[in-house]
């Protein structure tokens, strides 16, 4: 049997705020394996941005465990989870979340950058190609639309080759035209790369296009449907 | 303007703790301003509440090398309430342990002082000057005790006469101070000078006569009456209008200046209130689309937003009047000790006027565009994110506004330092130095830009690479930080690099070339004998002497000398006596520039040569002619030729050397300069004493080393005043940092997302705040050097080394600043939770 990419097991998350503590996730476990393409979908305010945090090791449990290829999240400090995502995760966010003070193609090249990669710029120009703005890379994410925008994130993401590939809700700020497109582009990259990709949407349709769709509500799973594209 | 008070009321409202950074620097940059102005007041007053007593009298009418002739005398007794006369001069005194050192020597009458009284740390006045078993008292300040191992009992030696040390001055109220005393004060009557060889025509002693007015007469009543019965006695008039006008004038400049550096603190805070109001009307984006979609105009918009802006103001400018106004008061009682001249400390509001205008003017100055930017601001932010403004640029009649207000700053610096050339080449300074520092953040930023493509430079250094994309990228907060720290930076090496010079100058090639003594006084007759025994001795090197005499310039081309109608810098040679001399040949070292020099036997109508800066400064030209009053008669000469001196030389030279026939009857002393190698003062001083009794000596190399100080006490002050624009420029630092801050919490939390580790993100940090401080610094070095190269190649004529402490102070204050400001914020980032912040992104 293989090691499943993700593996959730009884995790709680309990965040602070003024009004006191609030239950995000309730005693949740779920197995990713390899390759899988997985839709968490729900409404607003169920946990599944929060569930996605969690898988990125941006966010820690309250209770539980989380591990990825095997790797227990819970026994990393701050800086070998930052590696751990470095090496293993490509992350797209709703608001694209691209560093202002950085060009297209400095934005793509920093995950390499980081990881002390040579050839981090002529990598990062032949992902900036491969979703077709190559003639922007030196612009400003200020100086780019939306969807533009977004492309530098999947091909951010995308560029360091992950194993994993997390997006929330990558097409929420884009027109239904560009978001198509995006959702194309995000599909083909995992195609390529056989990333394991899970996707946070509360899009239906899109959600449908994955292997298995994951139904949250109230920090719940409600259900967990395999070969739900089949 | 009723509805644009309300809203403003209402937008203000809960929103002043995001202007803790506007308030702090308005009122950071007033109280500097007011407190130097309350201080200068506090003097001032102190000399006019006090000016009976410290001009002795009402008035002061002084005569320099000869006493009062008996008709004058008489028409002053005549004329004045109560008349005193006192005689001041420098002497030479005399140890029992045959020690000998400079005093200033005050010869008093029996009814000294007319005003207050001299206190004594034992005993009274009259009994201590008082003769005494054929001897005279003297009593003497007790740094001369000191100098000369002095107890109370011994007897001292005063040109030829013995005086008894008998008492320790504790106050004189008439002793006037300002610029380099050179020597500590001796008192003795008048009588006891009597046979003391020391007041001959011709030597350099001054009379002062001290008068009480009767009762109804006024001091230009008064003035009238004497110019009238006694037109040429050459008299200098003092009265209260100002009982010390050097004092006055010294502390009027120190105060005009160390107020143009508050107002460098201000400037400061101008950047500070610049960035806090952008920063604010950016957060009120939405405000302002939200009261144009409903009907409000671009007018009523920049009213409500100046309303604000200008109550933040006044609380601003309240805040700092009131630490200004306070600080000293409160420090009043120890400063009065710490001063050398009496100051009534108190509330001056006219001092408090200019420090509020000042105030009143940068903010708005300041606040200004981004306001007039503001009116731009379309009701389509309310749909969309990103909206073109219609312009780049105010509109005209801001534009307008702006250059009035920056006209009136200029025009209120022009006005409050009364003097159109120190306001203006120091806001002229601030401009240009404001402009450099934001040409060199978009230099950096260019730079930064370039480097942080180098793939070479950057590989394997995400933190650098992290550092030059922040400092080379949009919205960063380059220009901030170099605006914030950049001209405090360069007021502290300006003075440092200056200061160094200076000192360096006085210390290196003027000591070097200095003589070791000038001496003066010695009589006419003894003039040759004085040159044997100095080329007896060994020791000394060399000796100069020339006949001195001084005069005081009363008429040019036959019109009264009005130092109004001369340039500023000249007019310092219209206000007292100035040394002349004769001479039959060039002086040595002298270029004539034009005319030509007398024939070495001429003796014609009396002829001049004039140092030809001050002369061209005067408005003179060959041909002229020139009036000098000398021991109470006019001598008319005409200019035939102008010359250049290089004063630092110190060698003997006068501004003015007339051919010998013109002044060789007049009684005359004459001076000499001694050079001697160091070490041989005090032997040297015995020796001439031996036989010169009443030629003073004194000693160059301590006056130097005086002299040395003194520049090194200015250097101080004016960079204690510096410590505001420092302060200001910390402040605008914190404000840019954390206007800054939650982009850079954000581009943490992005960059851990993509694996940056917490060491990366700090060695950033760092390496972003010590490229910024440095080249902040860099900049500021360079203009400081630029600025001293100016004074001391211009100015001074010497040679500028630059001066590499002050410059790696400057360096280090620069780094340690920004580091240490932006530490603790850098400290917030590198904590950061990448969840929370993108979650609240989202």
């Amino acid at each position: 049997m293989t090691t499943p990419a993700i593996a959730l097991e009884n995790v709680s998350l309990t965040l602070d705020s003024k009004a006191g503590p609030v239950d995000i996730l309730h005693d949740l476990s779920l197995q990713i394996e390899t390759g899988e393409t997985v839709g968490i979908v729900g409404p607003s305010g169920s946990g599944k941005s929060s569930l996605l945090m969690l898988m990125g090791a941006l966010e820690r449990a309250t209770s539980g465990s989380i591990k990825a290829f095997g790797q227990d999240y819970g026994s990393l400090d701050e800086d070998h989870l930052a590696r751990f995502r470095r090496d293993k995760m490509g992350i797209v966010f709703q608001s694209f979340h691209l560093i202002p003070t950085m060009t297209a193609l400095e934005n793509v090249s920093i995950p390499l950058e980081l990881a002390g990669k040579e050839g981090a710029f002529a990598a990062a120009r032949a992902a900036l190609e491969q979703v077709g703005l190559g003639k922007r890379v030196d612009h400003y994410p200020s100086q780019l639309s939306g969807g533009e925008q977004q492309r530098v994130a999947l091909a951010r993401a995308t560029v360091s080759g992950p194993a994993i590939l997390l997006a929330d809700e990558p097409t929420g700020n884009l027109d239904g035209a560009t978001g198509a497109s995006i959702i194309e582009l995000l599909f083909g990259l995992q195609g390529d790369t056989d990333a394991t990709l899970v996707l946070v949407t509360h899009d239906e349709a899109l959600a449908a296009r994955c292997s298995r769709v994951v139904r949250m509500s109230d920090g719940r799973i409600e259900s967990d449907i395999r070969e739900a594209a089949a | 303007m009723m509805l644009a008070w309300r809203l403003a009321r209402r937008e203000l409202r809960g929103s002043l703790g995001s202007f803790r950074v506007f308030l702090a620097c308005l009122a950071i940059g007033v109280a500097s301003i007011a407190a130097v102005g309350s201080i200068t007041g506090a003097i001032t007053a102190g000399l006019q509440g006090n000016g009976r007593a410290l001009l002795g009298g009402d008035v002061e009418l002084r005569l320099t090398h000869r006493f009062a002739e008996p008709e004058e005398r008489a028409w002053l007794e005549d004329e004045a309430a109560s008349l005193s006369e006192v005689i001041t001069f420098r002497g030479m005194i005399g140890a029992p342990s045959g020690e000998r050192a400079l005093a200033q020597v005050k010869a008093v009458d029996g009814v000294y002082p007319l005003v207050g009284a001299v206190t004594l740390q034992d005993g009274t006045l009259d009994a201590a000057l008082a003769e005494q078993g054929g001897t005279f008292g003297g009593v003497a300040e007790k740094a001369l005790l000191d100098r000369l191992g002095l107890s109370i009992g011994d007897d001292l030696r005063l040109g030829t006469k013995t005086i008894a040390l008998r008492g320790v001055i504790a106050s004189e109220p008439d002793r006037q101070t300002g610029g380099i005393d050179l020597g500590p004060r001796l008192m003795v009557s008048t009588d006891a000078l009597e046979g003391s060889g020391l007041l001959q025509e011709g030597s350099l002693y001054r009379t002062r006569y001290r008068l009480t007015l009767a009762e109804g007469d006024t001091a230009e009543a008064f003035q009238e009456r004497l110019d009238e019965a006694l037109p040429d006695a050459g008299w200098r008039w003092r009265d209260l209008s100002d009982p010390s006008p050097g004092t006055t004038r010294v502390v009027e400049r120190i105060g005009t200046f160390l107020i143009l550096v508050g107002l460098a603190a201000l400037a400061v805070g101008g950047v500070g209130v610049s960035a806090a109001t952008r920063g604010y009307l950016e957060r009120k984006t939405e405000t302002i689309g939200t009261l144009k979609a409903l009907g409000a105009s671009g007018g009523l918009t920049v009213a409500v937003y100046l309303i604000q802006i200008m109550l933040l103001t006044a609380i601003g400018i309240a805040i700092g009047l009131v630490i200004g106004a306070g600080v000293p008061l409160l420090l009043g009682p120890t400063l009065s000790e710490a001063l050398p001249v009496p100051a009534d400390f108190g509330v001056y509001p006219g001092a408090l006027a200019e420090a509020a205008a000042y105030g009143a003017m940068t903010a708005l100055l300041f606040a200004l565009w981004p306001l007039a930017m503001a009116r731009e601001t379309p009701a389509a932010v309310l749909f969309r994110d990103v909206v073109e403004k219609g312009r780049r640029m105010p509109r005209p009649t801001y534009l307008i506004a702006l250059l009035a207000l920056f006209a009136a700053l200029v025009g209120a610096a022009i006005f409050f330092s009364g003097d159109i050339r120190i306001g203006g080449f120091f806001i002229a300074g601030l401009v240009v130095a404001l402009v450099a520092f934001a040409l060199m953040a978009q230099v950096v930023r260019w730079i930064a830009r370039r480097l942080s493509q180098n793939a070479a430079l950057v590989r394997g250094r995400p933190a650098l690479r992290l550092a030059l994309a922040n400092i080379g990228g949009p919205g960063s907060e380059t220009t901030g930080v170099m605006l914030s720290l950049g001209l405090g930076l360069t007021l502290l090496s300006t003075i440092g690099q200056i200061d160094s010079n200076l000192r360096g100058l006085i210390a290196g090639d003027i000591a070097d070339e200095a003589p070791a003594f000038f001496f003066l006084d010695i009589p006419a007759p003894q003039r040759d004998d004085f040159v044997a025994v100095a080329e007896a001795d060994s020791a000394i090197e060399k000796i100069d002497t020339a006949p001195m005499l001084r005069g005081r310039i009363t008429g040019i081309n036959g019109e009264d000398a009005d130092p109004e109608k001369i340039s500023p810098e000249a007019r310092w040679m219209l206000r007292g006596d100035r040394g002349l001399t004769y001479s039959a040949t060039p002086p040595e070292g002298t270029t004539l520039t034009e005319g030509e020099w007398w024939p070495e036997d001429y003796t014609g109508e009396p002829l001049m040569s004039f140092i030809e800066e001050e002369g061209r400064q005067m408005g003179l030209k060959v041909g002229d002619t020139i009036t000098i009053n000398v021991l109470g008669r006019d001598l008319t000469a005409r200019i035939a030729n102008f010359r250049e001196v290089e004063w630092r030389r110190m060698g003997i030279n006068f501004t003015m050397v007339t051919n010998p026939a013109a002044l060789q009857a007049a009684p005359h002393s004459h001076i000499a300069t001694v050079y001697a190698g160091a070490g041989e003062e005090g032997r040297l001083t015995r020796l001439f004493a031996q036989d010169f009794p009443s030629a003073v000596a004194i000693p160059v190399r301590e006056v130097i080393e005086r002299t040395r100080d003194l520049i090194g006490q200015l250097a101080d002050a004016v960079r204690g005043a510096s410590l505001a624009t420092i302060l200001s420029g910390l402040i605008v630092l914190i404000g840019v940092t954390a206007a800054a801050q939650r982009r850079h919490l954000f581009e943490a939390a992005v960059l851990k997302t993509l694996g940056a580790e917490r060491g990366t993100l700090m060695r950033a940090a760092v390496l972003r705040y010590l490229l910024l401080g440095s080249a902040a610094a860099l900049l500021a070095v360079a203009i400081g050097a630029a600025a001293a190269w100016a004074v001391t190649t211009k100015v001074f004529e010497a040679e500028y080394v630059f001066a590499l402490p002050s410059a790696l102070l400057v360096g280090g204050l620069g780094v340690v600043a920004t580091l240490v400001t932006c530490g603790y914020f850098a400290r917030r980032m590198v904590a950061v939770m990448p969840a929370r912040m993108l979650r609240s992104r989202e």
